[in-house]
Protein backbone atom coordinates (compact mmCIF):
# COMPACT_ATOMS: atom_id res chain seq x y z
CA UNK A 1 0.00 0.00 0.00
CA UNK A 2 2.79 2.28 1.35
CA UNK A 3 4.54 1.45 -2.36
CA UNK A 4 1.77 2.50 -4.86
CA UNK A 5 1.47 5.76 -2.80
CA UNK A 6 5.11 7.10 -2.20
CA UNK A 7 4.30 11.02 -2.07
CA UNK A 8 0.92 10.98 -0.17
CA UNK A 9 0.27 10.92 3.71
CA UNK A 10 -3.01 10.26 3.40
CA UNK A 11 -4.34 6.63 3.22
CA UNK A 12 -7.16 7.75 1.02
CA UNK A 13 -6.00 7.85 -2.57
CA UNK A 14 -4.73 4.24 -1.53
CA UNK A 15 -8.03 3.25 -0.57
CA UNK A 16 -9.43 4.42 -3.98
CA UNK A 17 -7.04 3.32 -5.91
CA UNK A 18 -7.59 0.01 -4.56
CA UNK A 19 -11.61 0.31 -5.39
CA UNK A 20 -10.24 1.38 -8.55
CA UNK A 21 -8.79 -1.92 -9.48
CA UNK A 22 -12.14 -4.38 -9.32
CA UNK A 23 -13.41 -1.48 -10.68
CA UNK A 24 -11.38 -1.84 -13.96
CA UNK A 25 -12.64 -4.84 -14.35
CA UNK A 26 -15.99 -3.35 -15.31
CA UNK A 27 -15.00 -2.99 -18.98
CA UNK A 28 -15.26 -6.96 -19.25
CA UNK A 29 -18.87 -7.01 -17.49
CA UNK A 30 -20.11 -4.05 -19.67
CA UNK A 31 -18.85 -5.94 -23.19
CA UNK A 32 -20.77 -9.07 -21.74
CA UNK A 33 -23.95 -6.84 -20.95
CA UNK A 34 -23.22 -5.51 -24.50
CA UNK A 35 -23.04 -8.55 -26.27
CA UNK A 36 -26.30 -10.05 -24.42
CA UNK A 37 -28.21 -7.29 -25.14
CA UNK A 38 -28.19 -4.84 -28.34
CA UNK A 39 -30.44 -2.74 -26.45
CA UNK A 40 -28.09 -1.94 -23.69
CA UNK A 41 -25.02 -1.56 -26.16
CA UNK A 42 -25.49 2.67 -25.67
CA UNK A 43 -24.27 2.82 -21.72
CA UNK A 44 -22.44 -0.26 -21.75
CA UNK A 45 -20.26 0.21 -24.70
CA UNK A 46 -18.97 3.93 -24.11
CA UNK A 47 -18.14 2.45 -20.70
CA UNK A 48 -16.58 -0.32 -22.38
CA UNK A 49 -14.55 2.36 -24.42
CA UNK A 50 -13.54 4.46 -22.20
CA UNK A 51 -11.47 2.47 -19.76
CA UNK A 52 -8.84 5.10 -19.17
CA UNK A 53 -11.94 7.56 -17.42
CA UNK A 54 -11.62 7.72 -13.63
CA UNK A 55 -14.88 9.02 -12.78
CA UNK A 56 -17.41 6.65 -12.62
CA UNK A 57 -15.24 3.69 -10.49
CA UNK A 58 -14.76 6.70 -7.76
CA UNK A 59 -18.66 6.54 -7.14
CA UNK A 60 -18.99 2.77 -6.95
CA UNK A 61 -16.72 3.00 -4.02
CA UNK A 62 -19.04 4.34 -1.87
CA UNK A 63 -21.36 1.47 -2.85
CA UNK A 64 -18.80 -1.19 -1.69
CA UNK A 65 -19.78 -0.98 1.74
CA UNK A 66 -23.63 -1.85 1.26
CA UNK A 67 -23.17 -4.53 -1.36
CA UNK A 68 -21.19 -7.29 0.44
CA UNK A 69 -22.97 -7.11 3.39
CA UNK A 70 -26.43 -7.74 1.78
CA UNK A 71 -25.16 -10.39 -0.30
CA UNK A 72 -23.45 -12.03 2.83
CA UNK A 73 -26.43 -11.64 4.70
CA UNK A 74 -28.50 -13.10 1.53
CA UNK A 75 -26.47 -16.31 0.91
CA UNK A 76 -26.15 -16.93 4.88
CA UNK A 77 -29.93 -16.47 5.24
CA UNK A 78 -30.41 -18.95 2.30
CA UNK A 79 -27.15 -21.19 2.97
CA UNK A 80 -29.29 -21.10 6.58
CA UNK A 81 -32.28 -22.13 5.49
CA UNK A 82 -30.87 -25.10 3.44
CA UNK A 83 -29.40 -26.47 5.59
CA UNK A 84 -31.84 -25.80 8.98
CA UNK A 85 -34.83 -27.51 6.76
CA UNK A 86 -32.28 -30.40 6.08
CA UNK A 87 -31.30 -30.59 9.46
CA UNK A 88 -35.14 -30.93 10.55
CA UNK A 89 -36.17 -33.71 7.73
CA UNK A 90 -33.08 -35.77 9.19
CA UNK A 91 -34.01 -35.18 13.06
CA UNK A 92 -37.40 -36.13 12.27
CA UNK A 93 -36.35 -39.07 10.18
CA UNK A 94 -34.48 -40.27 12.50
CA UNK A 95 -36.43 -40.49 15.38
CA UNK A 96 -35.85 -43.51 17.33
CA UNK A 97 -37.85 -46.26 16.88
CA UNK A 98 -39.38 -46.51 20.98
CA UNK A 99 -40.51 -42.47 20.06
CA UNK A 100 -42.32 -43.74 16.97
CA UNK A 101 -43.88 -46.96 19.39
CA UNK A 102 -45.03 -44.51 21.87
CA UNK A 103 -47.07 -42.35 19.21
CA UNK A 104 -48.63 -45.16 17.61
CA UNK A 105 -52.60 -44.46 19.13
CA UNK A 106 -53.61 -47.34 21.51
CA UNK A 107 -50.21 -48.97 21.77
CA UNK A 108 -49.51 -50.45 25.45
CA UNK A 109 -45.84 -50.11 26.54
CA UNK A 110 -45.31 -52.74 28.84
CA UNK A 111 -41.48 -51.81 29.26
CA UNK A 112 -42.95 -49.29 30.71
CA UNK A 113 -45.54 -50.52 32.25
CA UNK A 114 -43.29 -53.96 33.59
CA UNK A 115 -39.87 -53.42 33.26
CA UNK A 116 -39.28 -56.19 34.89
CA UNK A 117 -41.48 -58.42 33.11
CA UNK A 118 -39.97 -57.13 29.40
CA UNK A 119 -36.72 -57.30 30.99
CA UNK A 120 -36.49 -60.90 31.96
CA UNK A 121 -36.02 -63.60 29.29
CA UNK A 122 -34.83 -66.54 30.60
CA UNK A 123 -35.63 -70.53 29.54
CA UNK A 124 -37.91 -71.94 31.71
CA UNK A 125 -39.51 -75.78 30.89
CA UNK A 126 -43.37 -76.11 30.51
CA UNK A 127 -46.23 -74.78 31.35
CA UNK A 128 -45.91 -70.83 31.96
CA UNK A 129 -48.18 -68.43 33.24
CA UNK A 130 -48.72 -65.57 31.60
CA UNK A 131 -50.69 -62.47 33.15
CA UNK A 132 -51.00 -60.56 29.98
CA UNK A 133 -52.46 -62.09 27.31
CA UNK A 134 -51.65 -62.67 24.53
CA UNK A 135 -48.59 -62.56 26.10
CA UNK A 136 -45.79 -59.65 25.01
CA UNK A 137 -42.23 -61.04 27.25
CA UNK A 138 -41.80 -63.38 30.31
CA UNK A 139 -39.67 -66.68 30.80
CA UNK A 140 -40.63 -68.90 27.97
CA UNK A 141 -39.31 -72.63 26.86
CA UNK A 142 -35.64 -72.96 25.29
CA UNK A 143 -37.75 -74.14 21.67
CA UNK A 144 -39.00 -70.92 19.93
CA UNK A 145 -42.21 -70.85 17.29
CA UNK A 146 -40.42 -70.74 13.77
CA UNK A 147 -41.44 -67.13 13.06
CA UNK A 148 -40.15 -66.96 8.97
CA UNK A 149 -43.55 -65.50 8.24
CA UNK A 150 -45.48 -68.68 9.43
CA UNK A 151 -49.23 -68.73 8.78
CA UNK A 152 -50.65 -70.95 11.86
CA UNK A 153 -54.16 -72.02 11.49
CA UNK A 154 -54.71 -72.82 14.96
CA UNK A 155 -53.64 -71.55 18.45
CA UNK A 156 -50.35 -72.04 19.35
CA UNK A 157 -48.14 -72.30 22.82
CA UNK A 158 -47.15 -69.05 24.48
CA UNK A 159 -44.13 -70.53 25.54
CA UNK A 160 -42.63 -70.82 21.75
CA UNK A 161 -44.20 -67.79 20.99
CA UNK A 162 -43.10 -65.54 23.44
CA UNK A 163 -39.78 -66.49 22.83
CA UNK A 164 -40.35 -65.63 19.03
CA UNK A 165 -41.09 -62.31 20.39
CA UNK A 166 -37.78 -62.20 22.23
CA UNK A 167 -36.02 -62.83 18.62
CA UNK A 168 -37.83 -59.51 17.39
CA UNK A 169 -40.72 -61.29 15.93
CA UNK A 170 -44.21 -59.69 15.50
CA UNK A 171 -46.79 -61.93 16.86
CA UNK A 172 -50.22 -61.11 15.19
CA UNK A 173 -53.03 -62.44 16.47
CA UNK A 174 -57.18 -62.63 15.80
CA UNK A 175 -60.14 -63.75 17.62
CA UNK A 176 -61.00 -67.87 16.03
CA UNK A 177 -64.31 -65.81 14.75
CA UNK A 178 -62.64 -63.01 12.46
CA UNK A 179 -64.14 -63.14 9.43
CA UNK A 180 -62.34 -65.32 6.72
CA UNK A 181 -61.37 -62.16 4.36
CA UNK A 182 -59.88 -59.69 7.07
CA UNK A 183 -57.77 -63.12 8.23
CA UNK A 184 -56.52 -63.30 4.57
CA UNK A 185 -55.49 -59.57 4.73
CA UNK A 186 -53.69 -60.52 7.99
CA UNK A 187 -52.17 -63.11 6.41
CA UNK A 188 -50.81 -61.06 3.29
CA UNK A 189 -48.57 -58.92 5.86
CA UNK A 190 -47.16 -62.14 7.35
CA UNK A 191 -46.26 -64.56 4.53
CA UNK A 192 -43.05 -64.52 3.19
CA UNK A 193 -41.99 -62.01 5.93
CA UNK A 194 -39.32 -63.20 8.30
CA UNK A 195 -39.62 -62.02 11.83
CA UNK A 196 -43.01 -62.59 11.72
CA UNK A 197 -46.37 -65.23 12.46
CA UNK A 198 -49.36 -65.01 13.26
CA UNK A 199 -52.06 -67.82 14.28
CA UNK A 200 -55.63 -67.23 16.25
CA UNK A 201 -55.69 -66.82 20.30
CA UNK A 202 -58.70 -68.04 21.93
CA UNK A 203 -60.55 -65.23 24.06
CA UNK A 204 -59.09 -62.47 22.66
CA UNK A 205 -60.94 -59.04 23.69
CA UNK A 206 -60.76 -57.43 20.26
CA UNK A 207 -60.47 -59.25 16.97
CA UNK A 208 -57.09 -58.91 16.68
CA UNK A 209 -54.13 -58.37 18.78
CA UNK A 210 -50.44 -57.80 17.45
CA UNK A 211 -47.31 -58.84 19.97
CA UNK A 212 -43.97 -57.26 20.14
CA UNK A 213 -41.09 -57.94 23.08
CA UNK A 214 -42.94 -55.24 25.61
CA UNK A 215 -45.81 -53.87 23.14
CA UNK A 216 -49.18 -54.95 22.49
CA UNK A 217 -51.56 -53.02 20.15
CA UNK A 218 -55.08 -54.27 19.84
CA UNK A 219 -57.04 -53.16 16.83
CA UNK A 220 -60.75 -54.28 15.65
CA UNK A 221 -60.32 -54.36 11.67
CA UNK A 222 -57.43 -55.69 9.41
CA UNK A 223 -57.51 -52.21 7.42
CA UNK A 224 -56.59 -50.56 9.98
CA UNK A 225 -52.93 -48.66 9.29
CA UNK A 226 -51.79 -49.00 12.78
CA UNK A 227 -50.76 -52.47 11.91
CA UNK A 228 -48.66 -51.58 9.00
CA UNK A 229 -46.88 -49.19 11.37
CA UNK A 230 -46.61 -51.40 14.63
CA UNK A 231 -44.95 -53.65 12.39
CA UNK A 232 -42.52 -51.25 10.34
CA UNK A 233 -42.04 -49.42 13.90
CA UNK A 234 -41.22 -52.71 16.05
CA UNK A 235 -40.51 -55.68 13.82
CA UNK A 236 -36.99 -56.66 14.89
CA UNK A 237 -36.17 -53.18 16.79
CA UNK A 238 -38.08 -54.14 19.77
CA UNK A 239 -36.36 -57.50 19.66
CA UNK A 240 -33.80 -57.06 22.67
CA UNK A 241 -31.32 -59.97 20.89
CA UNK A 242 -30.80 -57.84 17.51
CA UNK A 243 -31.43 -58.99 14.11
CA UNK A 244 -29.09 -61.77 13.54
CA UNK A 245 -31.31 -63.41 16.06
CA UNK A 246 -33.11 -67.29 14.38
CA UNK A 247 -36.25 -67.76 13.49
CA UNK A 248 -36.22 -70.76 11.99
CA UNK A 249 -35.15 -74.21 13.76
CA UNK A 250 -37.77 -73.70 15.43
CA UNK A 251 -41.50 -75.18 16.50
CA UNK A 252 -43.30 -75.98 13.31
CA UNK A 253 -46.58 -77.58 14.79
CA UNK A 254 -49.14 -76.04 16.20
CA UNK A 255 -51.15 -76.71 19.97
CA UNK A 256 -51.03 -74.75 22.83
CA UNK A 257 -49.14 -77.48 25.01
CA UNK A 258 -45.48 -76.53 25.04
CA UNK A 259 -43.26 -78.95 23.71
CA UNK A 260 -40.18 -77.76 26.20
CA UNK A 261 -37.20 -80.50 25.73
CA UNK A 262 -38.57 -82.08 22.10
CA UNK A 263 -35.83 -81.88 19.69
CA UNK A 264 -36.22 -78.64 17.38
CA UNK A 265 -37.20 -78.64 14.85
CA UNK A 266 -40.52 -81.07 15.83
CA UNK A 267 -42.14 -82.27 12.69
CA UNK B 1 10.61 3.66 12.42
CA UNK B 2 9.78 6.89 10.82
CA UNK B 3 5.76 6.85 11.69
CA UNK B 4 5.91 7.34 15.85
CA UNK B 5 7.40 10.66 15.35
CA UNK B 6 5.08 12.09 12.93
CA UNK B 7 2.45 11.18 15.12
CA UNK B 8 4.02 12.58 17.90
CA UNK B 9 4.53 16.00 16.39
CA UNK B 10 0.41 16.28 15.33
CA UNK B 11 -0.90 14.74 19.01
CA UNK B 12 -3.97 16.50 18.65
CA UNK B 13 -5.81 15.55 15.17
CA UNK B 14 -4.01 12.59 14.51
CA UNK B 15 -5.39 10.75 17.40
CA UNK B 16 -9.08 11.61 17.15
CA UNK B 17 -8.73 10.33 13.40
CA UNK B 18 -6.67 7.30 13.81
CA UNK B 19 -9.35 6.66 16.96
CA UNK B 20 -12.24 7.20 14.51
CA UNK B 21 -10.65 4.58 11.90
CA UNK B 22 -9.62 2.35 14.57
CA UNK B 23 -13.18 2.08 15.70
CA UNK B 24 -14.31 1.24 12.75
CA UNK B 25 -11.58 -0.92 11.47
CA UNK B 26 -12.43 -2.76 14.74
CA UNK B 27 -15.87 -3.06 13.75
CA UNK B 28 -14.89 -4.47 10.75
CA UNK B 29 -12.57 -6.44 12.05
CA UNK B 30 -15.37 -7.71 14.10
CA UNK B 31 -17.80 -8.27 11.53
CA UNK B 32 -14.78 -10.28 9.74
CA UNK B 33 -14.47 -12.79 12.62
CA UNK B 34 -18.15 -13.24 13.10
CA UNK B 35 -18.70 -13.55 9.63
CA UNK B 36 -15.55 -16.44 9.35
CA UNK B 37 -16.73 -18.29 12.51
CA UNK B 38 -20.65 -18.20 11.22
CA UNK B 39 -18.81 -19.77 7.58
CA UNK B 40 -16.92 -22.61 9.49
CA UNK B 41 -20.05 -23.33 11.71
CA UNK B 42 -22.02 -23.58 8.34
CA UNK B 43 -19.36 -25.65 6.48
CA UNK B 44 -19.14 -27.94 8.98
CA UNK B 45 -23.14 -28.19 9.76
CA UNK B 46 -22.99 -29.00 5.68
CA UNK B 47 -20.37 -31.59 6.22
CA UNK B 48 -22.72 -33.18 9.00
CA UNK B 49 -25.75 -33.16 7.67
CA UNK B 50 -24.41 -34.26 3.83
CA UNK B 51 -23.74 -37.80 4.51
CA UNK B 52 -27.26 -37.72 6.32
CA UNK B 53 -28.81 -36.22 3.48
CA UNK B 54 -27.05 -38.21 0.85
CA UNK B 55 -27.38 -41.38 2.32
CA UNK B 56 -30.14 -44.29 1.32
CA UNK B 57 -33.89 -43.54 2.11
CA UNK B 58 -36.51 -45.42 3.16
CA UNK B 59 -37.63 -46.31 -0.32
CA UNK B 60 -34.00 -46.55 -2.05
CA UNK B 61 -33.15 -49.28 -4.33
CA UNK B 62 -30.50 -50.10 -1.77
CA UNK B 63 -32.64 -50.34 1.35
CA UNK B 64 -35.34 -52.71 0.02
CA UNK B 65 -32.46 -54.71 -1.76
CA UNK B 66 -31.33 -54.76 1.97
CA UNK B 67 -34.28 -55.71 3.48
CA UNK B 68 -35.71 -57.85 1.08
CA UNK B 69 -31.82 -59.71 0.88
CA UNK B 70 -32.22 -60.19 4.16
CA UNK B 71 -35.85 -62.41 4.00
CA UNK B 72 -34.25 -63.81 1.10
CA UNK B 73 -31.11 -65.09 2.84
CA UNK B 74 -33.12 -66.29 5.90
CA UNK B 75 -34.78 -68.70 4.40
CA UNK B 76 -31.59 -69.83 2.59
CA UNK B 77 -30.00 -70.34 6.22
CA UNK B 78 -32.92 -72.18 7.24
CA UNK B 79 -32.35 -74.86 4.55
CA UNK B 80 -29.08 -74.63 5.37
CA UNK B 81 -29.12 -75.74 8.87
CA UNK B 82 -31.21 -78.45 7.92
CA UNK B 83 -28.77 -79.83 5.79
CA UNK B 84 -25.88 -79.25 8.20
CA UNK B 85 -28.15 -81.27 10.75
CA UNK B 86 -29.57 -84.04 8.31
CA UNK B 87 -28.08 -84.38 5.03
CA UNK B 88 -26.71 -87.68 4.74
CA UNK B 89 -24.01 -87.10 1.95
CA UNK B 90 -20.97 -85.51 3.84
CA UNK B 91 -20.55 -82.15 0.67
CA UNK B 92 -24.05 -82.30 0.76
CA UNK B 93 -24.39 -81.18 5.04
CA UNK B 94 -20.58 -79.06 4.57
CA UNK B 95 -22.35 -76.97 1.57
CA UNK B 96 -25.53 -76.71 3.67
CA UNK B 97 -23.25 -75.19 6.94
CA UNK B 98 -21.52 -73.12 4.62
CA UNK B 99 -24.43 -71.36 3.23
CA UNK B 100 -26.37 -71.04 6.24
CA UNK B 101 -23.15 -69.45 8.00
CA UNK B 102 -21.94 -67.08 5.03
CA UNK B 103 -25.49 -66.13 4.30
CA UNK B 104 -26.45 -65.44 7.80
CA UNK B 105 -23.21 -62.91 7.78
CA UNK B 106 -24.31 -61.19 5.27
CA UNK B 107 -27.88 -60.53 6.93
CA UNK B 108 -25.35 -58.91 9.53
CA UNK B 109 -23.69 -56.80 7.21
CA UNK B 110 -26.69 -55.71 5.58
CA UNK B 111 -29.41 -55.14 8.74
CA UNK B 112 -25.93 -53.14 9.55
CA UNK B 113 -25.96 -50.65 6.66
CA UNK B 114 -30.09 -50.27 7.68
CA UNK B 115 -29.05 -49.31 10.77
CA UNK B 116 -26.10 -47.16 9.80
CA UNK B 117 -28.53 -45.46 7.18
CA UNK B 118 -31.29 -44.86 10.41
CA UNK B 119 -33.59 -46.75 8.80
CA UNK B 120 -36.08 -49.40 9.89
CA UNK B 121 -35.27 -53.17 8.85
CA UNK B 122 -38.86 -53.51 7.88
CA UNK B 123 -39.89 -50.74 5.01
CA UNK B 124 -43.16 -49.14 4.14
CA UNK B 125 -42.92 -50.62 0.43
CA UNK B 126 -44.20 -53.68 -1.03
CA UNK B 127 -41.46 -56.60 -1.58
CA UNK B 128 -39.26 -56.07 -4.26
CA UNK B 129 -40.41 -52.42 -5.13
CA UNK B 130 -37.24 -51.47 -5.88
CA UNK B 131 -36.46 -53.31 -8.32
CA UNK B 132 -37.92 -52.63 -11.94
CA UNK B 133 -40.61 -54.85 -12.83
CA UNK B 134 -39.87 -56.67 -9.01
CA UNK B 135 -43.29 -56.55 -7.74
CA UNK B 136 -44.59 -59.05 -9.97
CA UNK B 137 -41.60 -61.26 -9.25
CA UNK B 138 -43.43 -62.10 -5.96
CA UNK B 139 -45.92 -64.56 -5.43
CA UNK B 140 -48.07 -65.20 -2.40
CA UNK B 141 -45.40 -63.31 -0.43
CA UNK B 142 -42.54 -65.08 -2.01
CA UNK B 143 -39.30 -63.50 -3.35
CA UNK B 144 -38.00 -65.09 -6.69
CA UNK B 145 -36.45 -68.40 -5.85
CA UNK B 146 -38.10 -69.48 -2.26
CA UNK B 147 -39.72 -72.77 -1.50
CA UNK B 148 -43.45 -72.27 -0.44
CA UNK B 149 -44.56 -73.19 3.22
CA UNK B 150 -45.62 -76.47 1.92
CA UNK B 151 -42.35 -77.24 -0.21
CA UNK B 152 -40.57 -76.28 3.50
CA UNK B 153 -42.81 -78.45 5.31
CA UNK B 154 -42.00 -81.16 2.28
CA UNK B 155 -38.50 -80.87 3.00
CA UNK B 156 -38.79 -81.16 7.19
CA UNK B 157 -40.15 -84.67 6.74
CA UNK B 158 -37.79 -85.84 4.09
CA UNK B 159 -35.14 -88.30 5.41
CA UNK B 160 -31.58 -89.99 4.01
CA UNK B 161 -30.85 -89.32 0.21
CA UNK B 162 -34.49 -88.03 -0.65
CA UNK B 163 -33.26 -85.08 2.30
CA UNK B 164 -30.26 -84.22 0.24
CA UNK B 165 -31.68 -84.79 -3.38
CA UNK B 166 -34.59 -82.39 -2.46
CA UNK B 167 -32.23 -79.70 -0.38
CA UNK B 168 -29.98 -79.40 -3.85
CA UNK B 169 -32.78 -78.92 -6.44
CA UNK B 170 -34.61 -76.50 -3.55
CA UNK B 171 -31.40 -74.41 -2.55
CA UNK B 172 -30.44 -73.78 -6.59
CA UNK B 173 -33.70 -72.41 -7.39
CA UNK B 174 -32.78 -69.85 -4.43
CA UNK B 175 -29.47 -69.19 -5.17
CA UNK B 176 -31.22 -68.58 -9.11
CA UNK B 177 -33.78 -66.26 -7.42
CA UNK B 178 -31.57 -64.60 -5.36
CA UNK B 179 -28.57 -64.25 -8.11
CA UNK B 180 -31.70 -62.42 -9.99
CA UNK B 181 -32.27 -59.60 -7.19
CA UNK B 182 -28.21 -59.58 -7.11
CA UNK B 183 -28.49 -58.32 -10.44
CA UNK B 184 -31.34 -55.82 -9.69
CA UNK B 185 -29.07 -53.69 -7.38
CA UNK B 186 -25.99 -54.22 -9.36
CA UNK B 187 -27.75 -52.52 -12.11
CA UNK B 188 -29.37 -49.67 -9.92
CA UNK B 189 -27.04 -48.96 -7.05
CA UNK B 190 -24.03 -47.15 -7.26
CA UNK B 191 -23.53 -47.06 -3.60
CA UNK B 192 -20.23 -48.42 -3.43
CA UNK B 193 -20.21 -50.61 -0.45
CA UNK B 194 -23.55 -52.20 -1.50
CA UNK B 195 -22.40 -52.68 -5.08
CA UNK B 196 -19.25 -54.34 -3.53
CA UNK B 197 -21.01 -56.52 -1.07
CA UNK B 198 -23.90 -57.42 -3.62
CA UNK B 199 -20.95 -58.68 -6.36
CA UNK B 200 -19.20 -60.94 -3.53
CA UNK B 201 -22.69 -62.52 -3.20
CA UNK B 202 -22.91 -63.22 -6.99
CA UNK B 203 -19.54 -65.04 -6.95
CA UNK B 204 -20.38 -67.08 -3.81
CA UNK B 205 -23.85 -68.40 -5.04
CA UNK B 206 -22.27 -68.85 -8.44
CA UNK B 207 -19.94 -71.38 -7.01
CA UNK B 208 -22.30 -72.43 -5.01
CA UNK B 209 -24.82 -73.48 -7.80
CA UNK B 210 -21.97 -75.35 -9.68
CA UNK B 211 -21.14 -77.67 -6.57
CA UNK B 212 -24.64 -77.71 -5.95
CA UNK B 213 -25.60 -78.90 -9.10
CA UNK B 214 -22.24 -81.37 -9.39
CA UNK B 215 -23.50 -82.85 -6.06
CA UNK B 216 -26.73 -83.14 -7.73
CA UNK B 217 -25.69 -85.27 -10.45
CA UNK B 218 -23.31 -87.32 -8.26
CA UNK B 219 -26.18 -88.50 -6.03
CA UNK B 220 -28.27 -89.53 -9.67
CA UNK B 221 -30.66 -86.48 -9.17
Amino acid sequence: MSISTPGGEQRRPTVVSTGKKPAAGRPASGAKAGSGKPAGTPRAGGGGKGPRKPITPVKVSQGRAKGPIILFVVVGLVAAGIIGVGAWAAFQGSKPWEERADAIDGIVNYREKDPELVKGSNHQPGKVNYTILPPVAGPHNQSWQNCMGDVYDAPIANEHAVHSLEHGAIWVTYRPDLAADQVSKLADKVRGNEKMLMSPFDGLDKPISLQAWGYQLKVDNADDSRIDEFIKTLRVNASIEGPTALCNQGITATGTTPRDGVQMPTQ
Amino acid sequence: MTAPATLDSTPDTSATDDGGRGNGRRLGLVAGAVAVVLALLLGYAGGLLTPRLTRPGDDSVEAGFARDMTAHHAQAVEMGLMAFQRATDPEVRSMGGDIATGQQGEIGTMQTWLRSWGLDPTGSQPRMAWMADGAGLVKNGLMPGMATPEEMAKLRDAQGREFDLLFLTMMINHHLGGIHMIDGVLDESDEPDVVRTAQIMKNTQQTDLTNLTNAKKRLGG
